[in-house]
């Protein structure tokens, strides 16, 4: 166990190397600036100002010379200065991190909630009209556009219905968390009763489940004792890349709700050319997903101790 | 090997799509550009405009059936290029392993540790909005999984026989990879290509909603739904054909890929997250 | 002290000219204290900071308003821009220096008295040679602000403290500071908590409201001040702005009574006008924008012709656009400076839609087959792609090939201020102060500041030159109408509309003002809201 535990995490390092150049590079050939983007309302910057910025920003020294402190600032965990707030963009994150992380965490709990019963159901039955509705279902919810889906739960929800509010993160309270949850759980739902199924059509016909039949174990005892446990590894697997891409994904359901995530943080800061706080989103959301990854393969030891790594 | 019912209507539904595509000048009633006629702004589905126009006067009808050149070249273009990419990746790495392997691993890692839409925002951001943008941001942001099965498939086919006869035959790497390898593992990247298709298609409509899609001259599937989400409620047909063709387009892929994925790999049905 | 203005729950609102008129309710009733007051940030994403003084975007004076003062402040009744934090001022004969009498009850959130240092501290700060605040743009009138920005000086030779209720200003040329010292960005800041550090996290104002709490990205919660120097005022206990980006989910919101205002889009606008309780709340005003084809004539020949650009105003049919794309929600723009403004004639006539004059014109210029150019837009709904789109074709009957380049509008400034264009169209603030505003024209103007056109008219130079010396604001007003009819005459851009801004506001909530130079700020200390409020 904790073998797997060091290797994972020295598995990270590289690739965070890498994130922390690929980024570097690619925002630092971006058109338009923070200066520049200041006047994106007709109101024209003075040229003296966006000078005197670009320097306090350092963005007037050499690109090695940034790179190499950006990157040695990094590593001990200094992701540097905003331009907008001109604050330490650690202290932006950590802001934003609980409102995303609930989110994230309320749109598994809505797939797996919905997802796993529905693909579980339909592979009891496979062929039948139960087992293509289901998975039809599951799939629409997988082809809409995420913003067209919120928008509708929105007019639907809130507005026909009057059940709940329709954006924003009001107090922090469950009623402004359930539309948008639901916006983002849709595709990993989708996904989860399609592996959910599978997983338990493979583990049906498996030998040991044949064995236990022919044993005379009743249906329902089958299911619960062999198919669960053996499909739970398959399953915990997808819920955990799912999880761990999830938070990424949820910039467009963030933006559409006026919801205070990581997501819509790097949106802005995109489009106002924020980029040590557009770097900051996106190494966290990196370090994220490798987490949540490293926590799967644990996840994976503890569930089926017959799985190894050499 | 049995068609199932996913196969024929994602496959229907798809084939529908394509034929419109391919036949869209002969089918359209208007230019979708040049017509704009601000006299006809937002009128509602007519004999003349079957599915109504837009707030420029255009006709809805003749933008959808151009959009669904736009989209899918989209979808198509961008897939055929992550999974060359990906197969070519993960072919070497698999066949060749060492350093190469070593090396390849580490950009799929970083390639799945960042989301794709991110990367692909960056990306449309850097080279601003557009069609070849688009192509780019997409085409080379997503070929992760077909370059780990590419890999893990030619690790598991490398020690064969056939793999061995062919070497002792004297084949060349690239021969082996490309003749003996390739077409082994073609099903499952098929699979992964259709399915990436559709998400490729609903990643164009959310980067048009963030402001960085494609736009003029010809209009796409996702720009027409993003431009038309504040008339939803007062002219809700500017928006429902775009988000009808779009959801059917993508439903249809997602379909024929499951059904895709049942027949060339019944065994492993989860890999894809 | 100014004059207040109700506005009635239940009148259609005027449309204001100038002096920007919103209703007038009957004086029965009289303002609740108490309740919430829920504004919008329509402008895109989070605000940018709380310290003011870092960032002009007109998404943070919002909330700017809220929290600080300045100097002046716009009087919309009037249209012009009115003491804030001055009791009273006495200008020299050669209008060269200002003395003001500050209030003397002024107080900053922390308690402190407002002081004279106060806006010595505040503009000094702004001139900092070392650090980029965009209202360094506004404080350099100041006679020795650019000693201070060079790093030559520490202190602004023509800010003289006479004792702490009063401060002498000097400028360096001659200009209505109230144009000036009305912009957020020259907001008067207290100096004790500005170096603490963490001034964006507590920000601490003169404003009626001070800061509770901020989620940013989402809101920031704000609380009477009970101090504020205005007798019985703010009336609300609470003012939250609510950040929200997107207007389709700011209709479903204000639809649902989750917010007390909206600005509106044009598909809104419409949509809210034709609906019976919508309608009702409802403000317009003529804003201070002037939408445009810019011709960069630096970039290709034809635009160097005055036929051309004249014929690209005869050759669009912008009276149609601004009708069916625009649905209204705009004013055709006859020339460089909008209606609103105080100089703006009224006889004159925006370029008639002509297509065939269009042709007469480009033939004799030499080209009678028209010509190509590259128009660069953002995706603006009202100022950009849309609009572009819908120019296309018109363009195309009468020659000329268009070929849209869409660009972030993040990046439509840098690609103006470098010239890196043919033509762009965008929105650009011409008010409230008419001369500055025309200076974008003159020769002498830097393509870097404002000259994005490349224009160069001796005649007009002089007309300018001169309306900057007169000393009588008559005859100044003639000479600014004088160059803005030789802009009209020579079109160095297509003059598309003004904007008319549209705000939603509740049944509920009262005392907005028609604010020609941005709809979105509202002073909220004149807000209140009635018992239907559904906030407590």
């Amino acid at each position: 166990m904790l073998l797997v535990l060091v290797r994972r995490v020295g598995n990270m390092v590289p690739t965070l190397a890498a994130v922390i150049a690929l980024i570097f590079v690619l925002f630092s050939v971006i058109p338009g600036s923070f200066m520049s983007g200041l006047g994106d309302d007709g109101r024209t910057m003075d040229p003296a100002v966006m000078e005197r910025m670009r320097k306090e920003m350092g963005l007037d020294q050499p690109l090695l010379e940034r790179f190499v402190k950006y990157a040695g600032a990094t590593v001990v965990g200094d992701l540097g200065t905003s331009f907008r707030t001109r604050e330490p963009v650690t202290k932006l994150i950590a802001g934003r991190l609980w409102p995303s992380l609930k989110l994230t965490m309320a749109a598994m709990l809505v797939a797996m909630a919905v997802g796993i019963p529905l693909g579980f159901v339909a592979a009891l039955r496979p062929g039948s009209l139960i087992d293509t509705a289901s998975m039809v279902g599951a799939v629409s919810g997988l082809s809409l556009p995420k913003f067209w889906l919120g928008l509708l739960l929105m007019y639907f929800f809130a507005l026909q219905l009057k059940w709940l509010p329709s954006f924003g993160y009001g107090d922090g309270g469950l009623t402004h968390l359930i539309l948008p949850a639901i916006a983002l759980g849709v595709s990993p739902l989708a996904l989860l009763a399609r592996t959910t199924r599978a997983a338990v059509l493979d583990v049906l016909n498996a030998d040991f489940v044949r064995t236990a039949r022919s044993k005379g174990m009743s249906e329902r005892r089958v299911v619960t004792w062999h198919v669960m446990r053996n499909a739970l590894v398959l399953v915990v697997t997808t819920v955990g890349l799912q999880f761990g891409s999830l938070m990424g994904q949820a910039v467009v359901v963030e933006k559409l709700f006026s919801w205070p995530g990581l997501g819509s943080l790097l949106v802005d800061s995109v489009f106002q050319r924020d980029i040590p706080a557009v770097q900051g989103c996106i190494l966290v959301f990196v370090l994220f997903f490798l987490i949540i990854n490293t926590l799967v393969d644990l996840a994976y030891v503890a569930i089926d101790p017959r799985i190894r790594y050499g | 090997m049995r068609l199932g019912a996913n196969t024929w209507i994602g496959g229907g539904l798809f084939a529908v799509a394509l034929a419109v595509a391919v036949t869209a000048p002969w089918i359209a009633l208007t230019d979708p550009v040049m017509d704009a006629n601000l006299l006809n702004a937002e009128l509602p589905p007519s004999m003349e405009f079957p599915f109504g126009t837009d707030a420029q006067g255009r006709d809805i009808y003749s933008r959808v059936v151009y959009g669904a050149q736009i989209s899918l070249t989209v979808g198509v273009v961008s897939q055929i290029a992550n999974s060359i990419i990906g197969v070519t990746l993960g072919l070497t790495a698999g066949y060749w392993g060492g350093w190469w392997d070593d090396f390849v691993n580490g950009l799929t890692n970083v390639m799945l540790a960042i989301p794709s839409l991110i990367f692909a925002l960056a990306i449309m951001a850097i080279l601003g909005p557009g069609l070849v943008s688009l192509l780019i941001a997409l085409g080379l942001t997503n070929w992760s999984y077909s370059c780990r099965i590419a890999r893990a498939q030619a690790l598991s086919l490398k020690s064969q026989g056939y793999v061995q006869a062919a070497r002792i035959l004297g084949y060349g790497p690239f021969r082996i990879m490309f003749t003996q390898l390739l077409p082994n593992m073609l099903g499952p990247i098929i699979v992964i290509a259709t399915l990436g298709m559709g998400g490729t298609i609903l990643a164009e409509a959310a980067l048009s909603f963030l402001g960085l899609g494609i736009r003029p001259p010809f209009p796409s599937w996702g720009s027409m739904l993003s431009d038309a989400r504040e008339t939803i409620a007062i002219a809700p047909w500017v928006s429902i054909f775009p988000g009808l063709a779009i959801f059917l387009t993508v439903l249809g892929l997602n379909l024929l890929g499951d059904g895709l994925r049942d027949i060339f790999d019944p065994q492993a049905t989860t890999r894809r997250a | 002290m100014k004059k207040l203005m109700w506005l009635a729950a239940a009148a259609v609102a005027v449309v204001g000219f100038g002096t920007a008129e919103a209703q007038q309710t009957p004086q029965t009733q009289t303002p609740r204290k108490g309740g919430t007051v829920r504004m919008t940030a329509p402008y895109g994403g989070s605000l940018t900071s709380l310290d003011i003084h870092t960032s002009p975007r007109a998404q943070d004076d919002i909330a700017g308003k809220i929290l600080h003062r300045t100097l002046y402040n716009w009087d919309s009744a009037k249209g012009q821009p009115a003491l804030e934090l001055a009791k009273e001022v006495a200008v020299s004969g050669d209008g060269m220096v200002y003395t003001y009498k500050l209030l003397d009850n002024a107080y900053f959130h922390n308690g402190r008295r407002m002081t004279a240092d106060d806006i010595i501290w505040s503009y000094t700060r702004i001139m900092d040679s070392t650090k980029g605040f965009p209202g360094a743009r506004y404080v350099r009138f100041i006679k020795g602000a650019v000693d201070v920005e060079k790093g030559a000086a520490k202190e602004i030779s023509g800010l003289r403290k006479i004792d702490d209720f009063t401060v002498e200003m000097t400028l360096a040329e001659r200009v209505n500071p109230g144009f000036l010292f009305f912009v957020g960005v020259t907001a008067i800041l207290p100096k004790e908590e500005v170096e603490k550090g963490n001034f964006n996290s507590n920000p601490v104002g003169l404003g009626p409201f001070k800061f509770v709490e901020h989620v940013p990205g989402s809101r920031l919660v704000t609380e009477r001040w009970e101090k504020f120097y205005k007798p019985g005022k703010p009336y609300a206990d609470k003012v939250i702005v609510l950040i929200m980006g997107e207007a389709a989910a700011r209709d479903v919101a204000f639809r649902n009574k989750e917010i007390d205002t909206s600005i509106l889009g044009p598909v809104q606008y419409v949509a809210y006008m034709a609906d019976p309780v919508l309608s009702k709340g409802i403000l317009e005003v003529a804003e201070m924008f002037t939408r445009s084809m810019v011709m960069n004539q630096a970039s290709i020949k034809p635009f160097q012709d005055k036929r051309v650009r004249q014929a690209i105003n005869h050759a669009i049919d912008a009276e149609l656009i601004v009708k069916r794309l625009a649905k209204d929600k705009a004013y055709r723009a006859v020339s460089w400076l909008p209606s609103s403004s105080p100089v703006f004639d009224k006889t004159m006539k925006p370029y008639a839609f002509d297509p065939e004059k269009a042709k007469k014109l480009l033939a004799e210029a030499g080209y009678p087959n028209g010509f190509e150019f590259e128009w660069t837009t953002s995706p603006n709904e009202s100022w950009g792609l849309p609009i572009v789109e819908a120019v296309l074709p018109m363009l195309n009957r009468v020659g000329i090939k268009a070929k849209a380049k869409l660009i972030e509008t993040t990046v439509l400034t840098e690609t103006a201020m470098k010239g890196t264009f043919e033509a762009y169209i965008g929105s650009n603030v011409t008010g409230p102060d008419s001369l500055s505003t025309l200076k974008c024209f003159h020769s002498k103007t830097p393509r870097t500041a404002c000259n994005y056109t490349a224009f160069n008219n001796a005649e007009y130079d002089k007309t300018l030159d001169e309306a900057g010396q007169a000393s009588d604001p008559e005859k100044q007003a003639e000479l600014l109408r004088k160059a803005n009819a030789i802009l009209y005459d020579e079109a160095p851009v297509w003059f598309f509309n003004y904007n008319k801004a549209v705000m939603a506001y509740q049944p509920w909530l009262h005392g907005l003002q028609a604010n020609p130079t941005e709809l979105a700020h509202q002073y909220p200390e004149d807000l209140w809201v009635d018992e239907r409020s559904p906030v407590k």
